[in-house]
């Protein structure tokens, strides 16, 4: 999600060109009272505020334990923190001085109401491509159902030259593609609406797709997987790491519920792009982005899916089968006594999504251990994954060599990968991370 | 303050959020039937249900169950009589009974999504259950039973 | 009593609470307040909060075990802990078997320490045994002067009144218990009267044998057993203890408790002074919640002068019970008999046989980690709420500890969740104690956590056996030498237990038992000797089937290898050796028939495993053994036979099935005493290939599951079991199974690969190093 990028886009790029300064300009846009604004449908507050639940607006805009939307969220970087606006109606403090046209300025071009350059913080790069309408929505939503709240927004931490906001305008030229989402005609319209909420409000490829130096999303390299504050946001195209296809049906399910039976649980950074934020959306809408999803990770081959293969299911579940032998390793011992009991399946056509078959599951089988290791060390809380299910915590329980042991046996039984290396030392690393989330 | 549901009741309390839920139901809730017997996860005495799946209490901290439904060995049964419990008792499962909250409540889980279980399933979902009495044999046979009286509850309802 | 609420008071929202909520708060509440101080002195487990039964209008007590009222209810009382063995439930039903009683009507308590129940210890699977005569006296006293009442009433003799089932009889006219309690029965009995009374003949006691449910069952399937964890008072505070690095010599010099001083609801630590010398260099955190006092005593730095036991580890434990074994000057003789000169038999013998067998740290690891309740209530008593085994011997130590005479403290006792014999040894009770005396009497409530647990255990300490044999030409046994070394529990904690050797040294019986076994071998000295290394560097314990558990795989070895040492069958080898003559022959009333009843279990238990069929799978074997349990004075015959197969790659050893066929004399109740031999079984399973640790620097290195591992589900084999039919008194069960199972393995592994392991537990390693010596 969006919050865990900023380490690698506060990357400001220097751009010195001719006439720079004058593609960099832009103007203040005229503030404008809370009564001269429109008035607002309730149909467009309801779509706004789904919209706002699909992009995750309240988690970046919303500091722990804070008001809804009264910013101040703190985003650290290697370069230091800047923390997320305040963009509740407050007229002073918030964006309660905003014209619907400045709004739709900062969501389009990054430019806020002043006219000063907004950091990528921001997806503008995705939200660009928003239609007016969806923007308006969003816009009456934030202005009729969220409390304003006066509360000023802190001082970014960067250094010089990196807090000047102008040179973003070089970042946007060298990097972001201006315009609205252009449908494919070759698609169906499931698709196009599909590929219209991932590219546009939800951002996906903020997370999904590698970034350069700069920190801007490798246009080459869309959905290719990237690494979000230590958790692998995993590909989302052939080089998918699930053992199991992804169908469209298995992508609603888990956007919808956190979790599907054949590929796992919406954990760590994903686990709010579920639960706050994309379950809101429609059926017919997580459909679509089901569909998208479904045809992208299959390169676009639009032959119809085959049945899901189980014999990869299977080969898990017989290699989950109770061992007399348990003891000899000690990842498969302590495995059998700490994890089985939840995540043991007994037949492929019985497999529970509650019960996440780890031999399927793409934390097992990705190149870096450390979903995983995060899973196993801090567990997963009911808001996430399946919700109102947990997994325990086992931070305080085992050493690093322990959880170790465990991850090197699930790979080595339950995947033909190579193993991962050094893991007990990537465990140690992960378990003195602290998380921004 | 963290708030969930135990037993069927919102229940709202006010306590460290890294608290484990097994102190929070044993000391806060005054449900002391889940008990604490390893503290790292590995020996299943304090085993509830949280969301209807068996979790180990002791390495659950309380913020993770913010607004779940948690069952104890307790609310398992409003009259303590789960085709499990009284299979223990015909079967005379119990010695020291220190685990048999955790048995019973890991038991009633896997029932639930292996109605049919058979042995090799039992020793799998069970084997983090540790009988230091070593009833196992009994627990093997009362789940047994609790199945067949099960499926034949279903089959005449 | 102290004004302060629980801390669960305050956290629990009020006013958000339903009201299902709230009754649930109550009921912790009212867990607290619903002990009545008279309500605290006695336990029912049949119940929901452990409230004994309040006897309806007057009643009648036939003598101190228990009363009848007028409704006919009969509640016995128990002095032995209950820990998973049903013991009240198996004393209560010899009581209203005597009696007459109907099985509806009898409840239990189990009771508080006052004197006047005398010596109160639940261990050496004496329960059972101990009680037969009492308990059935006092029923027969009962039984008598409610038919002498009826008959009085009637104006009939009182001979021609019938007493069973809860009701009185005679020709048509019949009255219940309950009845004649109201018309008003106080009938004493002196304990010469008692003594005298007529008992039934067995084949009139009905409830005996049959399959009872036991009363401690249903509230150990619905969360509402109360444990001594569960042990509440208003007002009590919770400690969380910093033990020192070793159990002795050890002393604080510095407490830090800065980066604790920010945990919500820390109070203090505090430094034990321990008049009693148990709990030496203890501090103890104290905080408004047991979590509280957990993350406070994480933060607590305490600095120590340590000393000597910090640099003592297994190996050093071990080479000094070989050395202390190398002298034949050290330890105690035991008495053999008069069985002749054992250096001369082996100077003149033709041949001779000798092994050393030993066995590694274990842990009791009972599932319910120690703890305890203490305070000093309003009459000035000091009131000691936890599981505990043996009272009788944990009050001195309280007394002492808290510097008050007998009449001064009192132990309540709890659902044990598990005892194994760690609850014999109340050690944990001291500091919980101590922590309230310093706190000017306020309850203070101790748990431990597993680590500390394991820490502080009192271990079955590092073992070490050397047999001797020596043979004549004709390969005929003339004489035997055994020696064992450990640490001795009885020594450190109750000497006063010791008997005499013949040559004037005391000895320990728990670390002894077994090498005086029931095999006639001529010439036998059997020594025992205590390890003062281990005594001084832990607390040695008494765990379940003490030494028999060790001795037993020594001995039970020995003689397959002493067999096979001489190209005998190791059955038939046992079985010649098995003679009921002279000190074998058994006595009365314990061990009538004596070798012959071990000879009858062994035999039987060959038949019916198939012993020496030659169909079995290669690397695959039956192995055998035989035990008595657990002493000579009382012993339960044990025949053990064990199906296994062995994997050469990885030293694996697979137990596929265990047979036991048990003579325990007269089964009280069958299904309680299945239970408790598959228990006992798969303990001695567990101790055979799974649990061990070992001391290093001091302590032991496995403290929880992550490394200790005992039997889990997946582990436990088919057990068949058959219990001999018998009329003789009724001896132990709780602890012999376990004897037997690890030799029956051991020679098992010999008989499938050759292999001779002697030392437990029998890893995959030892096995794998075994079948290398072997082949080499
Ligand atoms: S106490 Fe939680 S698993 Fe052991
Ligand atoms: S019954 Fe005692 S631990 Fe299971």
């Amino acid at each position: 999600m969006l919050k865990r990028i900023l380490a690698t886009v506060l990357v400001l790029a220097v751009v010195v060109i001719g006439g720079f300064a004058v593609y960099a300009w832009h103007g203040e846009l005229a503030p404008m009272n809370a009564s001269e604004r429109p008035d607002f449908d309730a149909a467009t507050i309801e779509k706004g505020r789904v919209l706002a639940a699909a992009g995750y607006c309240a988690t970046c805009h919303t500091a722990e334990g804070g008001e809804p939307y009264a910013g101040n969220y703190p985003v650290v970087s290697d370069f230091g923190t800047i923390y997320a606006s305040n963009i509740t109606p407050d007229p002073d403090t918030g964006i309660g001085a905003w014209s619907p046209q400045a709004f739709r300025r900062a969501l389009h071009e990054g430019v806020d109401r002043e006219g000063r350059h907004l950091f990528p913080a921001l997806p503008y790069d995705h939200f660009t491509k928003l239609s007016d309408q969806d923007v308006d929505a969003l816009y009456a939503y934030l202005m009729s159902e969220v409390k304003p709240v006066k509360q000023k927004t802190r001082d970014n931490t960067l250094p010089f030259p990196l807090n000047l906001r102008f040179l973003q305008a070089g970042w946007k030229l060298l990097f972001v593609d201006f315009g609205r989402y252009q449908p494919d005609p070759d698609k169906s319209d499931a698709w196009n609406r599909g590929a219209y909420l991932a590219e546009g409000i939800s951002h996906c490829g903020a997370c999904h797709t590698p970034r350069n130096a700069l920190g801007a999303e490798k246009g080459g390299q869309r959905y290719q997987g990237a690494v979000i504050d230590t958790w692998t946001a995993p590909a989302l195209t052939s080089r998918n790491p699930s053992a199991m296809r992804w169908t469209a049906a298995d992508l609603t399910q888990y956007l919808k519920d956190g979790a599907d039976a054949y590929h796992g649980v919406a954990a760590g950074p994903m686990g709010p792009v579920v639960h706050a934020g994309i379950a809101e959306l429609p059926d017919q809408d997580l459909h679509a982005l089901g569909v998208y999803f479904a045809d992208i990770t299959r390169d676009g081959d639009s032959a119809p899916l085959p049945d899901p293969d189980y014999s990869s299911v299977q080969a898990s579940i017989e290699a989950g089968k109770p061992d007399p032998a348990w003891r000899l390793d000690n990842g498969e011992r302590l495995y059998t006594s700490a994890c089985a009991a939840c995540h043991y399946n007994d037949r492929a056509d019985n497999l529970q999504p509650t019960r996440p078959d780890l031999g399927i599951n793409s934390a097992t089988r990705l190149d870096d251990p450390a979903n995983l290791i995060h899973v196993i060390l801090d567990g997963i809380p009911a808001q996430a994954g399946n919700q109102g299910v947990v997994m325990p915590a086992f931070r305080s329980a085992l050493s690093d060599q322990q959880i170790a042991a465990i991850a090197a046996y699930l790979r080595a039984t339950r995947t033909d990968l190579p193993a991962w290396p050094d893991l007990p030392a990537r465990v140690g690393e992960l378990r003195a991370h602290v998380g921004t989330h | 303050m963290i708030e969930c549901t135990i037993n069927g009741e919102t229940v709202r309390l006010d306590a460290d959020p890294d608290m484990p839920l097994l102190w929070a139901l044993r000391d806060l809730a005054g449900l002391s039937g889940t008990k604490f017997g390893c503290g790292i996860g590995l020996c299943g005495a304090c085993t509830v249900h949280v969301g209807g799946r068996a979790t180990r209490s002791c390495i659950t901290p309380l913020k993770d169950v913010a607004g779940a439904d948690i069952t104890t060995i307790e609310g398992l049964d409003a009259d303590g009589a789960h085709p499990l419990q009284q299979a223990w008792r015909e079967l005379q499962v119990p010695q020291c009974g220190y685990c048999q909250s955790g048995q019973i409540m890991q038991a009633a889980a896997l029932l639930k999504d292996i109605p049919a279980p058979t042995d090799e399933d039992i020793d799998a979902v069970m084997t983090g259950n540790l009988c230091r009495c070593m009833t196992y044999p009994r627990i093997r046979g009362a789940i047994r039973d609790a199945a067949a009286a099960i499926k034949e509850a279903s089959a005449n309802g | 009593m102290d004004e302060q609420r629980l801390p669960s008071d305050d956290r629990l929202d009020a006013p958000r609470l339903s009201r299902r909520a709230f009754l649930v708060s109550m009921c912790a509440a009212g867990a607290v307040f619903g002990f009545p101080r008279s309500g605290l002195a006695a336990m029912n487990p049949g119940t929901a909060d452990g409230q004994p039964l309040e006897a309806a209008g007057r009643r009648y007590e036939p003598t101190l075990w228990y009363w009848i009222d007028t409704e006919g209810r009969v509640n016995v009382n128990v002095i032995r802990a209950e820990m998973g063995q049903h013991v009240g439930t198996a004393i209560a039903r010899i009581l209203a078997d005597e009696l007459g009683a109907r099985w509806q009507d009898v409840h239990i308590d189990h009771v508080d320490s006052d004197p006047k129940w005398g010596t109160m210890v639940t261990g050496g699977s004496w329960s059972v045994w101990q009680s037969w005569p009492v308990y059935r006296r006092a029923g027969a006293a009962g039984r008598v002067a409610l038919a002498e009442k009826a008959a009085a009433l009637w104006g009939v003799n009182a001979d021609s009144v019938t007493v069973a089932d809860g009701r009185v009889s005679a020709g048509s006219r019949s009255i219940g218990f309950g009845e004649l309690v109201r018309q008003g029965l106080d009938r004493p009995f002196s304990e010469d009267e008692l003594k005298a009374l007529p008992l039934k003949p067995h084949d009139q006691l009905t409830l005996l044998g049959q399959d009872l449910k036991a009363l401690d069952i249903d509230t150990k399937t619905n969360g509402q057993a109360i444990y001594g964890i569960d042990a509440k008072v208003e007002g009590m505070v919770h400690a969380a203890p910093i033990l020192p690095p070793t159990r002795y010599d050890c002393a604080i010099t510095a407490i830090d408790d800065s980066a604790a001083k920010g945990i919500k609801g820390y109070r203090q630590t505090l430094k034990l002074d321990d008049p009693s010398g148990t709990a030496p260099g203890w501090a103890m955190v104290i905080a408004d919640s047991h979590w509280a006092a957990r993350q406070a005593a994480d933060r607590v730095k305490v600095s120590y002068r340590t000393g000597d036991a910090t640099d003592v580890g297994e190996a050093e434990i071990q080479a000094e019970n070989r050395r202390l074994i190398d002298d034949s000057g050290a330890g105690a003789i035991m008495d053999t008999g008069d069985t002749g000169d054992v250096d001369a038999a082996f100077a003149d013998a033709a041949d001779t046989f000798q092994a050393d067998y030993s066995t590694q740290t274990v842990l009791h690891f009972q599932l319910e980690p120690v703890n305890a309740l203490v305070f000093r209530n309003d009459d000035g008593v000091w009131e000691v709420h936890t599981g505990n085994q043996w009272q009788s011997l944990c009050l001195p130590w309280l007394q002492k500890a808290l510097g008050v005479d007998e009449d001064q403290v009192v132990m309540r006792t709890y659902m044990l969740g598990g005892g194994f014999g760690r609850r014999l040894n109340g050690d944990y009770a001291i500091p919980a104690a101590l922590a309230s005396k310093a706190l000017d009497g306020k309850p203070v409530k101790m748990i431990l956590t597993r680590a500390d647990d394991s820490h502080f255990d009192s271990v079955r300490p590092p073992t070490l056996s050397r047999l001797r044999m020596a043979f004549d030409a004709d390969k005929k046994v003339v004489a035997m030498d055994s020696s064992v070394a450990s640490g001795w529990p009885t020594k450190v904690m109750i000497p006063g237990f010791m008997p005499k050797g013949t040559n004037g040294e005391p000895y320990d019986p728990f670390s002894s038992d077994g090498i005086d076994h029931w095999y006639g071998v001529g010439a036998q000295r059997a020594r025992a000797i205590s390890n003062e290394l281990a005594e001084h560097t832990f607390r040695p314990g008494w765990l379940r089937s003490v030494s028999p558990g060790w001795i037993n795989f020594a001995v039970e070895s020995f003689m397959d290898e002493a067999a096979r040492h001489i190209g005998a069958d190791p059955l038939r080898f046992r079985l010649d050796h098995f003679k009921a003559e002279g000190r074998n022959a058994g006595q009365a009333p314990n061990s009538v028939g004596g070798a012959r009843r071990q000879a009858a279990v062994l035999e039987r238990v060959a038949e019916l495993s198939g012993y020496g069929r030659d169909d079995l799978p290669a690397d695959s074997a039956i192995g055998i053994a035989t035990t008595y349990g657990q002493s000579r004075d009382m012993p339960t015959w044990v025949g053990g036979a064990v199906h296994l197969s062995v994997d050469r790659e990885s030293g694996r050893v697979h137990v596929h099935k265990i047979w036991l066929v048990v003579d325990c004399g007269t089964v009280v109740d069958p299904n309680g005493a299945r239970a408790q031999v598959e228990g006992s079984a798969l303990w001695g399973l567990s101790m055979a290939l799974y649990e061990g640790t070992e001391f290093k620097n001091g302590r032991v290195v496995d403290t929880n599951l992550d490394s200790y591992q005992p039997l889990r589900m997946i582990d436990a084999p088919e057990i068949e079991i058959e219990l001999v039919e018998s009329t003789e008194v009724p001896v132990g069960l709780g602890e012999p199974g376990t004897t037997v199972v690890a030799p029956a393995i051991a020679n098992g592994i010999q008989a499938a690969v050759g292999a001779r392991l002697r030392h437990l537990p029998i890893t995959p390693a030892a096995v794998l190093e075994a079948l290398k010596e072997g082949s080499a």
